[in-house]
C-alpha cells in the first residue's frame, strides 16, 4: 500500500534532475532527490517535536540520573543541584525494606495482571471471532473501560470492595459464596491481589481489542485447511492460530508489560499503597519517597530502577516496530 | 441432540459469555451513574442497592457548587494539551513521512522509547525543573507535561496516516510554485483533517483525565483540575461517595461526547494508524 507513494517523487527525482534552478542545489541521497529549501524545510517542520522532546523526555531523563546521585532535602528543593551523595540514594533503595518490597511486588504485580489480561482478553477476542447473537455489541462496548479517567476507575472500585456496602461482597454473601464478608483492602494479604483485579479489568479491552483485529487477519482457508485435516478446535488454536498471530501477541504482551509497570493512578485511588504498604508498587513508593518525604534523590534513584525496568522493553520493542522505523514510504522499493 | 440443536446452545452460549463480560465490564460505568443519584444515607448504609435506591440530586448540587471552577481548569488543559500535540506533532510527522532524512531513523526511534518512559520518572524531574525556571503550578507546565502522554503517540500515527497520502500532490503542487509550507498548509492539512481530529480528541482525554502531573506539578490550590478535585473527596477516615460518583459522572461525560460525536473520525484516524504495519 505505502510502497506505491514513494515511487512518483523517485521518478521525478531521477528523470528531471537536471532541469530548472529551483533544483540548482540537489542533492542526491540514498536515491531520492532534495533541494536545499526542502532540506530546510524538513527541519523547521521536525524542530518543534526536536526541542519538545529534549526538553520533556531527555532533560527529565538525565536530571532524574544526575538526581540519584545527590544529597537533596527540603531545603534543597529550590536549587537545581545539591551536593553530591555518590551511591547513597542507591544503598538506601537497597537496604529500606519498603523500596525492596515495592519492586518485588511491581515485579508480581505485572506478571498477574499479564497473565490475567491475556487469558480473558484473549477468550473474548476468540468469542467475538464466532458467529453470534450480540457480538457486535459486545466489541463496541467493551472498549467503555477507557471512558473514565483512571483516579475515578480506582475510586469507584475502592467503593465496589468496600468491607461493608461494597458491591462485591454483598453479590459474593448473596450468591452464598462467603458468609462474612471479605476484607478486600484493609488485609493486607489480600489488597494487592484487589488491586490486581481492578488493573486486569482495566486492561482486557485492549487486549481484547488488539487480539481480535489480529484474529480478524488469520484467512479464512487456513483455518478451513486446518478443518477438513481433522483438527481439532484446539489443535487449530495451537498449532495454526496461535502462530500466525505470534508477533500479535508479543507486541501486545509487551505494551502490556510497559503500561503495567507504570500504573500510578489506580493504585494511589485505590490503596493509596496500604494497608502497611502492601501495594506499593515503585510508582506509588517512589512519589511517596520525592513528594511526601522530599527526599528527591532517593525517590529518583528508585526511579531509576523503574527506568531500567522498562527500558529492558526498549530494544525489543524497536525490533518489533521495524517496519516503521523506515526513513520514508516506499523506501525499499 | 441433532447438530443443529447443538450449534443454538453453542450459540446462546456465546451470547450469555458476551452478555456476563458486559456486565462485569460496564458495572462500575452504572455503579458511578446510579451511586451520584444516591443520598449520603444510602451510601453509607452498609447495604449495595443494586438498583436507584432514593433518588436525589443532592450530590449533583455540591459537586457543582465545588466543582464548576475545576471543570473549566480541566477543560483548559484538555484544549491546551491538544493544541500542543497538534502544533508539535502534525508538521513534525509530516517530515519523518514525507522526507527523506538521515535522522528519520534516531527520530521515530526516540519517539518510540519515549513511549515507555513512566511518567513518575519524568513527574520527578520536571517538578524540580519547573520549580527552578517557574513553572510549578502554571497551566503552560501542566500542559507540558501532559503533552508526554501524547506526543510521541501522536507523531506516529500521524506519521502513518501520512504514508498513505499520495505523493503526487505534494509534488503538484511544488510544480506549481508552492513553498514548503504553503504545500504544507494547504494541500496537507485539510486532507489530514480527520486524523488531525482523532490526535486532537486522544490528547485532549490526556489532558483531561491526567492525575500524576496534576499531583505533582501542581502544588498549590490555585489551579485544581477535576481530577484532582475528585481525589480531594477521599478522606483519612471517610470518603465523601456521592460527591466522588457525581463528579466521577461529569469526569466522564467529555469521553463520552467525544465517542459519540467523533466516532467516524476516530475509526478513520485509528485506521489510517494501524497502516504502521
Amino acid at each position: 500500500m505505502s510502497a506505491v507513494t514513494g515511487v512518483p517523487s523517485q521518478s521525478v527525482g531521477a528523470g528531471h534532475g537536471r532541469g530548472g534552478a529551483h533544483v540548482s542545489g540537489v542533492r542526491k541521497a540514498r536515491g531520492f532527490t532534495l533541494g536545499r529549501r526542502q532540506h530546510l524545510a524538513a527541519w523547521l517542520f521536525l524542530m518543534p517535536a526536536i526541542l519538545y522532546v529534549l526538553f520533556a523526555f531527555a532533560l527529565p531523563i538525565i536530571y532524574n540520573i544526575m538526581l540519584s546521585f545527590e544529597q537533596t532535602s527540603p531545603a534543597t528543593i529550590a536549587d537545581i543541584t545539591a551536593p553530591f551523595a555518590g551511591l547513597a540514594n542507591y544503598r538506601f533503595i537497597l537496604d529500606d525494606p519498603t523500596s525492596r518490597t515495592a519492586i518485588i511486588h511491581t515485579f508480581e504485580f505485572t506478571f498477574g495482571s499479564l497473565v490475567g489480561q491475556f487469558i480473558i482478553g484473549f477468550s473474548l477476542a476468540l468469542l467475538f471471532t464466532l458467529r453470534f447473537p450480540g457480538r457486535t455489541l459486545g466489541r463496541s462496548l467493551i472498549i467503555v473501560p477507557w471512558l473514565l479517567p483512571l483516579i475515578v476507575t480506582g475510586l469507584i472500585f475502592r467503593f465496589l470492595f468496600q468491607l461493608e456496602g461494597g458491591a462485591v461482597n454483598q453479590l459474593l454473601i448473596d450468591v452464598g459464596l462467603v458468609h462474612q464478608p471479605i476484607d478486600w483492602l484493609d488485609n493486607p494479604h489480600l489488597a494487592l491481589v484487589t488491586v490486581l483485579i481492578a488493573n486486569i479489568w482495566l486492561g482486557v479491552p485492549f487486549f481484547t481489542l488488539l487480539l481480535y483485529s489480529a484474529l480478524q487477519d488469520v484467512p479464512v482457508q487456513v483455518k478451513e485447511a486446518a478443518l477438513i485435516d481433522g483438527a481439532g478446535a484446539w489443535q487449530r488454536l495451537r498449532l495454526v492460530i496461535v502462530p500466525i498471530i505470534l508477533p500479535v501477541i508479543e507486541v501486545t504482551l509487551l505494551l502490556g508489560f510497559v503500561f503495567t509497570v507504570k500504573v500510578f493512578d489506580l493504585v494511589i485511588a485505590l490503596t493509596g499503597g496500604g494497608p502497611a504498604n502492601t501495594t506499593q508498587l515503585i510508582t506509588t513508593w517512589s512519589y511517596n519517597l520525592s513528594f511526601q518525604q522530599f527526599s528527591f534523590g532517593e525517590g529518583a534513584a528508585l526511579n531509576n530502577v523503574l527506568l531500567v525496568l522498562a527500558m529492558i522493553c526498549a530494544p525489543l520493542y524497536l525490533y518489533m516496530s521495524r517496519g516503521s522505523l523506515r526513513s520514508s514510504s516506499g523506501a525499499e522499493k | 441432540m441433532t447438530r443443529l440443536q447443538r450449534s443454538r446452545t453453542l450459540r446462546w452460549l456465546c451470547t450469555l459469555a458476551t452478555v456476563v463480560a458486559l456486565v462485569i465490564v460496564l458495572f462500575p460505568v452504572y455503579a458511578v451513574i446510579v451511586g451520584s443519584f444516591e443520598s449520603t444515607e444510602t451510601l453509607f448504609s452498609g447495604t449495595y442497592y443494586w438498583l436507584p435506591h432514593a433518588a436525589t440530586l443532592d450530590n449533583y448540587r455540591t459537586v457543582i457548587q465545588a466543582q464548576s471552577g475545576n471543570v473549566l481548569t480541566s477543560l483548559i488543559v484538555g484544549v491546551g494539551t491538544a493544541v500542543l500535540a497538534l502544533v508539535v506533532a502534525v508538521p513534525a510527522a509530516y517530515a519523518l513521512a514525507k522526507y527523506r532524512l538521515r535522522v528519520t531513523v534516531v527520530i521515530v526511534s526516540a519517539l518510540l522509547v519515549a513511549q515507555i518512559v513512566p511518567s513518575i520518572v519524568l513527574a520527578t524531574s520536571l517538578f524540580v525543573i519547573f520549580h527552578w525556571i517557574h513553572l510549578v503550578n502554571t497551566y503552560p507546565g501542566l500542559i507540558i507535561a501532559d503533552g508526554t502522554y501524547a506526543i510521541p503517540f501522536s507523531i506516529l500515527v500521524l506519521r502513518a496516516f501520512f504514508f498513505s497520502l499520495p505523493n503526487d500532490l505534494t509534488q503538484a503542487a511544488r510544480v506549481d510554485g508552492a513553498s514548503e509550507w504553503q504545500t504544507f498548509q494547504r494541500i496537507v492539512i485539510p486532507l489530514a483533517r480527520s486524523a488531525l481530529i482523532t490526535v486532537a480528541v486522544f490528547a485532549f482525554l490526556n489532558g483531561w483525565g491526567d492525575f500524576i502531573f496534576a499531583l505533582t506539578i501542581l502544588n498549590g490550590a490555585t489551579i485544581v483540575p477535576v481530577t484532582l478535585g475528585i481525589y480531594t473527596y477521599l478522606g483519612n477516615y471517610s470518603t465523601q461517595w456521592g460527591a466522588v460518583m457525581a463528579a466521577g459522572a461529569f469526569a466522564m461525560v467529555p469521553a463520552a461526547v467525544m465517542l459519540v460525536v467523533a466516532q467516524r473520525y476516530i475509526a478513520s484516524g485509528l485506521t489510517a494508524g494501524s497502516v504502521v504495519g
